[in-house]
């Protein structure tokens, strides 16, 4: 007979409710405050709904009423240092972290407007009707509201996208040492998906004060949240990863106050994460102006039977039953509120000349500029302006040999030391001396704290790299093992930090380094074996440097680190073993910006390269005796390129042979070649050659691997067909 | 037998339907089960399939369109036939009843027309259209550069692609080099055509092979003209030279035969308000006719100023497309050169050219009694389709008039 011993999560789980008791001895303060904030966000998405309805919001309106008891509650026991972030339904969350910062000491709802409140109204508004007034000077619309001075981080479209983000917030609190702790709000169709749960596992394992807050409205647009998994108690979710988590009633705000108020006190005693569950409903449709019962997935009964428990009737009915108003100021308030509206649509809109009577359009002369479109994009650069820069050529220093990785873990440990703020993250970098290949070798034991070996979740220690930039008090690199781990966390690569500077409106920052070698040629197989330049030069918001020797790999990461938008750092496992040239005792110059290097001047042929294929170019000019003229590309992304110097060697040579390693799929030179020849067409002499792999991710066996990949032949065959296809000799 | 395909009945007691889509064009091969149309009732969409094998000779209803049911909507052509069994076919159709199409889109659409052309050049086996030269944009650009046809060039890079080396190779050639001849033959350079060469090459081609033309002449009195033009020089800095009058009286003749202003076009007459005259001027690279255009309306000075205007710059190789294409008449003197006359080809699109020789003294008879005469040779060359010859004489006894009478060459 086996023996079963019952355990029990390490972490309480527990459902809170209020007596009584609770809203008597409530504060009448804060249930005024609880009760103007509710009102100025139902009226706010009333007037949302209306403009829809007249189909002046482009894009969809997820409206959040019926919802606000679960912000307010939670939002109102923050401070003006802890921050938010939240999902496409935000515009409540968004709201109550602005009205708590305007206002900390909470709104009196009989009072007019606290200062700033109209105009965070208007902005609001503007932001959501996409206007270059807008938190996110319109960029961001309704589903990326962003305000970092009120500590509202941004609200995201990804379904579970800003989770990790805050976890990197909720890191740099701690890190900084400070009791702030970071909010993270989405909702039951986010609970079930990888980047919400990896960073509950992340947060945990790191003790990070992050309150995971699950708005559960019962339904993912219409998939209902029995539907979708088998324990519909979504605060269980946090007994997994030992979290202490509370269920509250999300129509009571003062239950999810109480709620908060104990989460907060766990996570600023430096205790971990936290995690509270409110159960709200949405009165109407995922988005637009009508219930969802109209579209048949749920039913007008059970849609009146929430409205019975309507938060906002709540809290009025228990200040009338203690005194604290009568009906008159909730209709009082009301009408406040709806007027502060009508002034905020004065602002934007106006009666449209073309359209029927009553007809409302929005002020032309409030859209954005169309030539804002790229505008930042990425920053201006404006912080390497003042580096000193050396090229190997022209450095006055000493040069010595010295092995490739071990110049990348003497950078790196250079910088550390001199940038506190530097942190390094990823998969046993911590260990292993140095990680897997010794290029974070000696950092722990100097930098203790800094180095974080994370567990295998790409998706949640980028984002929470990526959150770690957004903040700005730390400057992260993220290792990923392998480049083919990109896909596992492209939402937080491509999604959230190559494109939130630019979704936000520009008003920020992301210096995140990204390193990842590449590992073609080691045996490690289809899912392992990627060049991913090719996938981030194709995604806006991203630089990316490769360097080809020890002298390059100091400058480039120097360059990389000094730089304020995320830097992909491209390596090789077959230069980490190879000896270069290096600077004696100099670790703190970068390379020129956007300066590629012309290792070899020739010409027959431009040939075009980076990382280890520029050795295996230089190989094949030697051994076929081919004049080729051969760049080192350094900065390969669409921003940093040097194009003047490919340009030039072109207009000499005529004629181009991109060469690159990997895949031919996910290529580098499949754009650049685009590029060229749209720059270069009338002094080109034959279409852009290219030397790649196969179709193919390589193979594990040695030969089907050596046959999916470029080297030295390859390169000396794709010369050749150049030479050939210039015709007679 | 062609076979005429009808518009089916998609649906019971349907009238009428529309065809959404032809999948096969006009001269495609079709198999039996092929879907050739889809077509569309009020009720359904369906594929409309071949029954026969065969070529589709013609469509007779646009994509679009609706007809009722049993309106002829294409021919099938059996293997073997050709336009003609269409035609037959459908001269049957015309001693029917018209097509019925209904709605307002009764027009047949683009397709019947070149349809039946293209059967024919499918049949028939047309030739390739001209092969596009292959050449590198790098060439490409050279070429233009150098004025160096690619046409004249063999391409060496793939597929015949004239590459950069294939002009470097072409450039001693365009220095005038010599070339071994063939043993038994004498010596010769070749000098490669410049674009203007070959395009003088084509047009004058063109011209005297399809342009019927014929040739008037006529010795006009000068000794009025030459006296009037050392009058008129006489103290002015740029003198006006003999050509300057006679593209004067070119255009007051023009002006008074209007009917001689024409330019023969496939469709129509055209016939121009303005007498726009080019003058031959020859280049280092050759012949170039550049426009004074509404010379009537020009005094001789203004004449004379436009013609060396646009002669510098024709020599310079400046003058811009404006400047030469179209004209309705040219004038080409070779008088300079002591030519005594000579016969020149219509500039097409003009209809007439006149050509004119060098001033002589010959013996005239004047009332009965020998004398010596100012002679000016002039032949005139015209596009029979456009001008007939008493026409012709008409506008040179005007030009001889207004070359003989001089003083209204000043008017």
């Amino acid at each position: 007979m086996t023996e079963c011993i019952k355990l029990a999560p390490i972490a309480n789980w527990v459902e809170l409710k209020t007596t009584d008791e609770d809203w008597a001895r409530a504060d009448p303060a804060l249930l005024g405050n609880l009760l103007a904030q509710m009102h100025l966000i139902r009226g706010f998405e009333e007037c949302v709904l209306e403009l829809a309805a007249e189909g002046l919001i482009h894009g969809p309106a997820h409206s959040s009423i019926g919802q606000e008891g679960g912000a307010v509650g939670s939002i109102a026991a923050l401070t003006a240092a802890d921050q938010i972030n939240g999902s496409h339904r935000g515009h409540h969350q968004f709201l109550a972290k602005a009205l708590s910062y305007l206002a900390p000491a909470g709104i009196d709802f009989r009072a007019p407007l606290p200062a700033g409140v109209q105009a965070l109204l208007q902005r609001t508004l503007a932001e959501i009707l996409g206007l270059a007034q807008g938190f996110c000077a319109g960029r961001g619309g309704s589903m990326h509201l962003q305000w970092v001075e009120a500590g509202a981080l941004g609200t995201n479209a990804i379904v579970g996208g800003g989770v990790p983000l805050a976890a990197g917030a909720a890191w740099a609190h701690r890190h900084a040492g400070t009791d702030a702790v970071a909010m993270t709000c989405f909702g039951d169709g986010a609970v079930n998906i990888g980047s919400a749960l990896e960073s509950m596992n992340l947060a945990a394992a790191w003790q990070l004060p992050l309150c995971f807050f699950i708005e559960n409205n019962g339904y993912a647009v219409s998939t209902r949240v029995e539907e979708a998994t088998h324990e519909p108690r979504l605060s269980s979710r946090g007994s997994a990863f030992g979290i202490p988590s509370w269920k509250v009633d999300g129509m009571d705000p003062l239950a999810v106050w109480l709620a908060t108020r104990e989460a907060l006190a766990h996570m600023r005693a430096g205790n971990g994460p936290t995690l509270i569950e409110v159960d709200v409903y949405r009165y109407f449709h995922q988005n637009g102006p009508f219930p969802g019962s109209a579209f048949g997935y749920r039913d007008k009964a059970e849609e009146a039977a929430w409205r019975e428990r309507d938060p906002l009737e709540l809290v009025a009915t228990k200040m009338r039953e203690r005194g604290l108003l009568d009906k008159a100021d909730v209709a009082v308030l009301r009408e406040t509120v709806k007027e502060a509206m009508r002034k905020a649509t004065a602002e934007l809109l106006e009666a449209d000349p073309d359209g029927k009577p009553g007809r409302r359009r929005i002020q032309p002369a409030l859209w954005p500029s169309p030539n804002f479109r790229d505008v930042a994009l990425r920053g201006d650069l404006d912080e390497l302006t003042d580096a000193r820069v050396e090229e190997l050529a022209t450095y006055a220093g000493k040069i010595e040999p010295r092995k490739f990785v071990d110049v990348v873990a003497d950078v790196m440990g250079r910088r550390m030391e001199t940038d506190d703020r530097v942190v390094v993250l990823g998969e046993d970098v911590h260990k292993l001396k140095g990680g897997t290949n010794g290029a974070t070798r000696g950092l722990t034991e100097r930098f203790p704290g800094r180095v974080l070996g994370t567990p295998i979740s790409e998706n949640a220690f980028v984002g929470l790299g990526g959150g770690i930039a957004m903040d700005g008090r730390f400057r992260p690199v993220v290792e990923f093992m392998y480049p083919d781990f990109m896909w596992v966390a492209a939402d937080q690569v491509f999604n959230q930090i190559g494109k939130a500077r630019h979704m936000f409106g520009g008003g920020f920052e992301m210096p995140l380094v990204l390193r990842t070698k590449v590992a073609m040629g080691t045996g490690y197989g289809s899912q392992h074996s990627m060049d991913p330049a090719g996938i981030f030069a194709t995604s806006p918001g991203w630089r990316i440097v490769a360097p080809s020797t020890p002298f390059d790999y100091v400058g480039l990461m120097n360059a990389a680190l000094a730089c304020k938008d995320p830097v992909l750092v491209i390596e090789h496992v077959d230069l980490y073993g190879t000896t270069g040239p290096a600077a004696v005792d100099d670790l703190d110059y970068q390379l020129p910006f956007g300066k590629a290097a012309v290792r070899r001047s020739g010409s027959e042929v431009t040939v075009l390269s980076y990382l280890s294929m520029v050795a295996h170019a230089l190989e094949a000019v030697e051994q076929t005796g081919i004049d080729a003229e051969v760049i080192d590309l350094r900065w390969l992304d669409r921003a940093s390129l040097d194009w003047d110097t490919i340009e030039a060697s072109i207009r000499k040579t005529n004629n181009v042979l991109i060469v690159e390693q990997g895949a031919r799929g996910t290529s580098y030179g499949g754009w650049l070649a685009d590029e060229l020849q749209r720059r270069c067409f009338d002094w080109l002499d034959q279409p852009i050659q290219r030397v790649t792999g196969g179709e193919a991710s390589p193979s594990i066996s040695k030969v089907l691997e050596r046959a999916a990949i470029a080297r030295t032949e390859e390169v000396a065959a794709g010369l050749a067909a150049v030479m050939h296809d210039k015709g007679r000799r | 037998m062609a076979t005429m395909l009808r518009m089916p009945e998609v649906a019971a007691s349907a009238t009428s339907a529309t065809l959404l889509a032809w999948n096969k064009q006009v001269g495609e091969a079709v198999a039996v089960g092929d879907v050739l149309a889809e077509i569309e009732s009020e009720k359904a969409v369906v594929e409309y399939p071949a029954e026969a094998a065969g070529t589709i000779g013609q469509l007779l209803l646009a994509a679009g369109q609706e007809a009722e049911v049993g309106t002829p909507i294409a021919v099938l052509l059996a293997p073997g036939e050709t336009t003609a069994d269409a035609a037959a076919l459908l001269a049957t159709l015309e001693a029917d009843a018209p097509a019925t199409a209904t709605g307002s889109g009764v027009e047949p659409g683009p397709a019947p027309v070149p349809a039946l052309e293209s059967v024919s050049t499918q049949l028939a086996g047309a030739p390739e259209p001209a092969k596009r030269v292959l050449a590198s944009p790098l060439a490409r650009r050279l070429a233009r550069e150098r004025g160096i046809d690619l046409a004249d060039l063999r391409g060496s890079g793939p597929h015949g692609r004239i590459v950069k080396r294939d002009l470097e190779a072409a450039r001693p050639l365009s220095a005038a080099s010599v070339a071994t001849a063939p043993s038994g033959e004498s010596a010769f350079r070749e000098i490669p055509h410049s674009g203007m060469r070959r395009t003088i090459a084509r047009r004058l081609s063109e011209s005297k092979a399809s342009i019927p033309h014929f040739y008037l002449s006529a010795d006009c009195r000068v000794e009025r003209l030459l006296a009037l033009r050392e009058e008129f020089n006489a103290n002015r800095p740029r003198r006006v030279s003999i050509n300057d009058f006679i593209v004067r009286a070119v255009a007051l003749a023009l002006h008074e035969v209007p009917e001689a202003n024409v330019a023969w076009t496939d469709t129509a007459m055209r016939q121009f308000a303005q007498a726009d005259i080019a003058v031959a001027v020859a280049t280092d690279d050759g012949l170039i006719t550049p426009i004074v255009r509404g010379a009537e309306g020009k005094s001789v000075s203004q004449i004379s100023a436009e013609i060396a205007g646009l002669a510098e710059r024709a020599r310079a190789g400046k003058l811009q497309p404006g400047e030469y294409r179209g004209g309705s008449f040219s004038v080409s003197n070779l008088g300079m050169y002591g030519v005594d006359e000579f016969t020149a080809i219509v500039n097409p699109p003009q209809a007439a050219i006149l050509a004119v020789g060098a001033v002589r003294q010959q013996p005239v008879v004047e009332n009965g009694a020998p004398a010596c005469g100012s002679i000016l040779r002039c032949t005139l060359s015209v596009d029979h389709r456009a001008i007939d010859g008493a026409l012709a004489a008409r506008w040179l006894a005007a030009f001889r008039k207004a070359v003989e009478a001089p003083f209204a060459l000043l008017v």
